[in-house]
C-alpha cells in the first residue's frame, strides 16, 4: 500500500529501453531548441510512458507551466506562519500525511519535508489572498516537493492554483461541485446504460471529488502513477481529471453494473479506486473522450445535471415517503431521453471518422497551448451553475 | 483497511440475491441503518467510525475529502441489520456545499468534538443548527461524542460542561477514546447504543429498493400521500 518513489537508480534501468532512450532524446531536443518546443514537451507528457523519470520533470513541468526558473520567488519571510487563517488546518492536514513520502524514508527527513510542505503552502496562500486552502491541496502540493523541491514546488503549485486549481480555491465549493456535473454526461455519452444505472443508485459524484482535486494524488499509493498523471494533467486542459474520472468509471463499468442499485454500494465500490489501473490506456482513453466530446460541447448538460439533480434531490427531501417518487422518476426519464435523443443526433454530426490519436494529440496540445483561451471556456461554463443555485435558494 | 472492505465485502454478497429485479420481492433483505458522523476537522471522525467498523484503531489516518463510507453487519436481537456509517470531511467548505447530499434519508446523527480541543466544543451549535437545517424531521436520534478522553492531562473541555450542553440539546453524551485499547468496547457500545434505539423506534426503515421497482413494503413514514 505504501507509497514509492521512484529510486534514484531507476535512471540507469530505463537506458534498456530502446523506446524510453528514444523518446528521452526527443524530450531533451524539445528542451534545447530555442525556443523551447513546449507544444512538443506537451506531446511527450501525454504520450505513452510520460516524462519518464523525476529528472526530466525537474526540467520539463516548469515548461509546461510557463515558469521562468531563473526567477522564483523569495524565500518566505518569518512571519509566514504568524497571522495565517489557514495555517491550523493546513498543519492539521500535513501532520497526517505521512502515506505521501515515501515508505523507507527516515522520520527526521519526513518531518524536514513536511514542514517545507507547510511554509510552500503557506507562502502560496500569502501570496495571493483569493485563493482558499482546501483539504487535498495539501495532496497536491506534496507531490510537486517531492519532485523538484521547496523552490520550485513554490512557483510551480502558485502557477498552477491560479489556473489549473483555481476553480477548487473558490471561497466556496460551488465551482467544483459544478465540474464535477461533467462526470456523468461523459459517462453517459460512452456509456447509457452505466449512466442510467448510477442515475438510478442517486450516488453522486462525491466519490470523485478527492480525485478531481488532488489530481489523484489522494487515492493512489504509487507514487509513479501519481506523476505519470501529473505529466498528463500539466500537458493538458484544466478539466482533463475529470474525463480521466470518467474513464475510470467507465473503466469499471461491469464491476458497478454487478453492484446493488444504491447509493452506499455504488459510492463504496467506486470511492476504493483500483490500485492496479491500466494507467497508460486509460490516459490516451481519456485523451480520445476529450477530443470527441470537448467541455464546450458538455457545457449545457453540464448544466442540465445541475438542474436536474438539484430538483430531484429537493423534491426528495421534502418528500421522505417514497409515494410520489414513481410519477416523477418517470418525467426524469422521460426528459432525460429526450435530451439524449437530440444529444445524439448532435454528436452524429460532430463526430466525424475517428481521427488518428496523433492528430488527437495535437488537437489537445492545441487546445492546451491556447492556455487563457482553454480556461475562459471552463469560467463561461461555469457561469451556468449560480443562476441554478438560485432558482433553488432564494 | 482489509478488514474494513473485507466486513463490507460480505455484507454486500448477502444482500444481493433478488436485489435488482423488478416487482420482485427480495427475501430477508437486512434493514439499513444509516447514520451520519460529523463534527470539525481532526476530532476523530475517522478513527470513530474505522474503530466501529474494523475493530481496530487505524494506524495512521488522512484527512478525509468529501466523504467516506464504512459499513458493518451487526446482530441484534437476532436480525441482522447493516449499520451504515458516512464519515464526513471536517473543513467547513466541504460541509458547505458537499455534505448535504448525505443528510438525505439518515436514521441518526453523530456530532463528534475533541475532549482536548475547546474550538471543535465550541463549533457544535454550528454544526448541529446545519443539521437542522438539512434534516426536515425533528426527530431523528442524535448523540454527542467526546473524543480522545485517553488524553487525560489534555482535557480542555470538562464533562460537567458537556453534560449541560447535550442536555440543552436533548442528547446523550458519550466521552470515549477510538485509541485506547482500555476502552475497547466502549465505540461499539455507542454504535450497538444507537442501533438499538434505531431498531425499536423504527420498525419499517427498510433498505431502499430501486426507485423503478415495485414497493411491497409499508413506507416508512405516514405521509401526504397522493398516487397521481
Amino acid at each position: 500500500m505504501a507509497l514509492r518513489r521512484p529510486a534514484p537508480d531507476g535512471n540507469g534501468r530505463r537506458d534498456c529501453d530502446p523506446k524510453k532512450k528514444r523518446k528521452e532524446a526527443e524530450i531533451f531536443q524539445a528542451l534545447s531548441s530555442d525556443p523551447v518546443d513546449v507544444a512538443a514537451l506537451r506531446r511527450m507528457a501525454i504520450s505513452e510512458g510520460g516524462l519518464l523519470v523525476d529528472e526530466i520533470r525537474r526540467r520539463v513541468w516548469p515548461k509546461l507551466l510557463n515558469v521562468n526558473t531563473e526567477d522564483l520567488p523569495p524565500p518566505p519571510g518569518e512571519d509566514l506562519r504568524e497571522n495565517n487563517k489557514d495555517y491550523q488546518q493546513v498543519l492539521l492536514d500535513v501532520r497526517r500525511s505521512l502515506r505521501r513520502f515515501p515508505p523507507g524514508m527516515p522520520d527526521e527527513q519526513r518531518e524536514g519535508l513536511q514542514e517545507e510542505l507547510i511554509d510552500s503552502i503557506l507562502q502560496v496562500l500569502q501570496r495571493n489572498p483569493q485563493l482558499h486552502y482546501y483539504q487535498g491541496y495539501h495532496d497536491i502540493v506534496v507531490t510537486f516537493l517531492l519532485v523538484v523541491g521547496e523552490r520550485l514546488a513554490t512557483a510551480l503549485v502558485e502557477k498552477l492554483s491560479t489556473h489549473h486549481l483555481r476553480d477548487f480555491m473558490d471561497p466556496t465549493m460551488d465551482n467544483t461541485k459544478h465540474i464535477l456535473n461533467y462526470l456523468m454526461p461523459i459517462i453517459d455519452q460512452v456509456n447509457p446504460e452505466l449512466h442510467d444505472f448510477m442515475q438510478r443508485a442517486e450516488v453522486g459524484t462525491i466519490f470523485a471529488l478527492s480525485w478531481l482535486i488532488t489530481w489523484f494524488g489522494h487515492v493512489l499509493s504509487d507514487f509513479r502513477h501519481v506523476v505519470r498523471l501529473y505529466d498528463f494533467f500539466l500537458a493538458c486542459h484544466p478539466l482533463m481529471p475529470i474525463y480521466f474520472a470518467a474513464v475510470i468509471v467507465l473503466h469499471r463499468a461491469e464491476e458497478v453494473l454487478a453492484c446493488e442499485c444504491d447509493m452506499a454500494s455504488v459510492h463504496h465500490l467506486l470511492s476504493q479506486i483500483p490500485q492496479d489501473l491500466p494507467y497508460e490506456t486509460l490516459i490516451s482513453r481519456a485523451g480520445d473522450l476529450f477530443v470527441q466530446f470537448p467541455p464546450s460541447e458538455l457545457a449545457r448538460e453540464a448544466a442540465q445535471q445541475q438542474a436536474e439533480r438539484t430538483a430531484a434531490s429537493t423534491f426528495k427531501d421534502f418528500e421522505l415517503a417514497s409515494a410520489q417518487q414513481r410519477p416523477d422518476t418517470v418525467l426524469r426519464q422521460r426528459f432525460r431521453d429526450r435530451l439524449r435523443a437530440e444529444e445524439r443526433a448532435k454528436s452524429l454530426l460532430v463526430t466525424k471518422p475517428r481521427t488518428n490519436r496523433f492528430v488527437k494529440l495535437a488537437v489537445m496540445g492545441l487546445t492546451v497551448a491556447l492556455g487563457a483561451a482553454a480556461l475562459a471556456v471552463v469560467k463561461s461554463a461555469l457561469e451556468w451553475a449560480p443562476k441554478f443555485e438560485l432558482q433553488i435558494f432564494p | 483497511m482489509a478488514a474494513a472492505v473485507a466486513e463490507v465485502e460480505s455484507s454486500l454478497e448477502l444482500s444481493l440475491p433478488g436485489g435488482g429485479v423488478p416487482g420482485f420481492l427480495p427475501p430477508a433483505r437486512s434493514r439499513i441503518f444509516k447514520i451520519i458522523v460529523i463534527g470539525d476537522s481532526n476530532v476523530g471522525k475517522t478513527c470513530l467510525t474505522y474503530r466501529f467498523c474494523a475493530g481496530r484503531f487505524p494506524e495512521r489516518t488522512e484527512a478525509t475529502i468529501g466523504v467516506d463510507f464504512r459499513e458493518r453487519a451487526v446482530d441484534i436481537d437476532g436480525e441482522r441489520i447493516k449499520i451504515q456509517l458516512w464519515d464526513t470531511a471536517g473543513q467547513e467548505r466541504f460541509r458547505k456545499s458537499m455534505v448535504q447530499h448525505y443528510y438525505r434519508n439518515v436514521h441518526a446523527v453523530v456530532f463528534v468534538y475533541d475532549m482536548t480541543n475547546l474550538a471543535s466544543f465550541h463549533s457544535l451549535p454550528l454544526w448541529i443548527e446545519e443539521c437542522k437545517q438539512h434534516l426536515l424531521a425533528n426527530d431523528i436520534p442524535r448523540i454527542l461524542v467526546g473524543n480522545k478522553c485517553d488524553l487525560r492531562s489534555a482535557i480542555q473541555v470538562p464533562t460537567d460542561v458537556a453534560q449541560k450542553f447535550a442536555d440543552t440539546h436533548s442528547m446523550p453524551l458519550f466521552e470515549t477514546s477510538a485509541k485506547n485499547p482500555n476502552d475497547n468496547d466502549h465505540v461499539e457500545a455507542i454504535f450497538m447504543t444507537l442501533a438499538h434505539k434505531l431498531k425499536s423506534h423504527k420498525p419499517l426503515m427498510l433498505s431502499q429498493p430501486p426507485d423503478n421497482t415495485v414497493h411491497l413494503e409499508p413506507a416508512a413514514k405516514p405521509a401526504i400521500t397522493c398516487w397521481c
